[in-house]
């Protein structure tokens, strides 16, 4: 296993981090702006800014194909940036919420996109030629606190959301005029904007920290601060769930999950590294970390002479300074997304966490 | 009309989306086991006992973590924390580990792992019996327990926590920080 690529950016935590399809450009939400960085030779170099929100930037999203960046933040605005020739040019969407918007993703048809906030709502977006602007529509039934994740299923109408209230819902965000009628799936056949075609909670209950959908759509991951994993798989519209798989951990809670395949999940959370679970529809385990923790030491080498010794002893009351994890992120991680995958299997994946570190595992 | 001072209502429990008035029910899961009373689990404290007794605390202790009545009233929970704690501190120090494992594996062995583990803090933050037990100072009632009177370890409650601390430690030993994390989390209060 090759190891792991490390960009330490800055010494800030990273919200969010979205690489463009040919990875040459890297975008975190830092602070108040979101930060563009380039590409040259085997490291990343700051290029560009995006300012224009005033408080902290929650989300931040590159389309693949139109290369168009969508960004979310506190001040409970969102953002689409496209290229000109005199630089990133923001629109303001019309997002109508009272709250933070807390996470924001394309659809994969890049047609519309989801925002979470605060609100008790998701704000689906798209685009009205007439009046050139992106306006939204609100998600609003059953959600009874703020959203926390969000993912696309690859047909672009189903929407899973994680919420505070605990629950993971599957909701239907068909729009009349931008989205094509989806095939009937086991979510649903007809699927009118805010179907609710599944409502998931946990026995241990917990706020949800990351859903995903499997690469065909017909599975549901979702995670949550119960420190456990749960997989759902459903078996046709109105009706339970063929099964519900629900795997609890001894590790610290998980903020961010994605598949790889459709029996394998790459989770990392606040233990600082990726861990991977492997299972199918009878049951799911966790298969160990992605870390290769022998080869670190490397770096931790430092001087050995009595002089230096006896300094820190005086200085510090100890020989060695015991101040650094032995995982490659030294924080919490935040965000997991895949880097390089073919039909839905990865290669690479990145991670962004607390400490200001972007990272490329080889899986 | 007496004066009303409009600035000491407290506006939030008026308002229906609040999180005052968030409905807490919705976070127990559907898989919730029937109501139970205090009789039911004064009945489940004898059979323990009686386990104890005959020298088998692994059963004992299996026993009592799975009839936990995480859906029974205050006074039921009460009945059944005392037995709890009484089976922890009839099962000597060097036998903690070995019931330990034999409990927390096999079927629903972390399920009870968990239990236990809500039962090691509901015994650390209840008072001592022989004190008045004070009154919550939650400023608001949000529904989630805050600092309560602390056990201070005077008197006869110093034991208790001791026992419950070596119990915490063997535990959290045996499956991790996960099962700390999921008492915060769980709605199904022991």
């Amino acid at each position: 296993m090759a190891a792991p690529e490390v960009h330490h950016l800055f010494h800030n935590p990273i919200a969010d981090h979205s690489f463009s399809p040919d990875k040459s450009t890297l975008a975190v939400a830092r602070d108040n702006s979101v930060e563009l960085y380039e590409k040259s030779g085997s490291k990343f170099s700051l290029s560009d800014e995006l300012k224009g929100h005033e408080k902290t930037v929650t989300g931040v999203d590159i389309a693949p194909s139109s290369g168009r960046i969508v960004t979310c933040s506190q001040d409970r605005n969102a953002y689409v940036w496209e290229r000109t020739s005199s630089g990133w040019k923001p629109t303001l969407v019309l997002l109508r919420i009272n709250r933070a918007a807390t996470f924001v993703r394309w659809s994969p048809s890049e047609q519309k996109f989801a925002v979470g906030s605060g609100a008790r709502v998701i704000a689906v977006c798209y685009f009205e030629e007439e009046n050139d602007w992106w306006i939204s529509k609100h998600l609003k039934k059953p959600i009874r606190s703020t959203i926390t994740a969000l993912a696309w299923h690859p047909n672009s109408v189903l929407l899973a959301a994680g919420s505070t209230d605990s629950h993971a819902r599957v909701l239907s965000s068909f729009i009349k005029g931008v989205d094509t009628r989806p095939e009937p799936s086991a979510w649903g056949e007809r699927l009118p904007f805010n179907t609710i075609c599944g409502e998931y909670l946990n026995d241990s209950a917990g706020w949800i920290h990351g859903v995903s959908f499997s690469p065909s759509g017909n599975a549901l991951a979702f995670t949550g601060h119960d420190s456990s994993i749960t997989v759902v798989y459903p078996s046709a519209p109105e009706q339970p769930p063929r099964a519900m798989l629900n795997v609890t951990t001894r590790l610290l809670p998980f903020n961010s999950l994605v598949w790889n395949g459709e029996n394998e999940i790459i989770a990392a959370g606040h233990d600082c590294e990726p861990y991977r679970l492997r299972g199918d529809e009878s049951g799911w385990q966790l298969a160990g970390t992605i870390e290769n923790k022998s080869g670190h030491g490397a770096d931790t080498a430092r001087e050995e002479s009595a002089l230096h010794m006896f300094r820190q002893m005086d200085l510090k009351g100890q020989t060695q300074a015991d101040i650094q994890l032995k995982s490659t992120h030294q924080n919490t991680i935040s965000t997991v997304r895949p880097y390089e995958e073919t039909d839905g299997v990865l290669r690479k994946f990145s991670t962004s966490g607390v400490d200001g570190r972007v990272v490329i595992w080889t899986v | 009309m007496a004066q009303l001072n409009y600035r000491t209502i407290n506006i939030d429990v008026l308002d229906p989306d609040s999180s005052i008035n968030f409905p807490m029910d919705t976070l127990l899961p559907a898989t919730l086991p029937a109501p139970t009373t205090s009789s039911a689990a004064a009945a489940v404290a004898g059979e323990v006992r009686q386990l104890l007794r005959g020298g088998d605390p692994e059963a004992a202790l299996r026993h009592v973590l799975d009839t936990a009545p995480l859906g029974g009233d205050e006074r039921a929970k009460e009945v059944h924390l005392a037995a709890v704690t009484e089976v922890l501190q009839g099962i000597r120090q060097g036998e903690m580990s070995r019931v330990l494992e034999g409990v927390c594996t096999g079927e629903g062995g972390a399920g009870r792992a968990d239990c236990l583990m809500k039962y090691l803090y509901k015994g650390m933050a209840s008072p001592v019996s022989n004190q008045t037990p004070r009154k919550s100072v939650s400023p608001q009632n949000t529904g989630f327990s805050q600092i309560q009177g602390r056990n201070l370890g005077e008197g006869g409650g110093g034991q208790q926590m001791s026992v419950l601390l070596s119990w915490h430690e063997k535990l959290v030993e045996l499956v991790g920080t996960g099962s700390i994390v999921r008492v915060m989390t769980d709605r199904r209060t022991v």
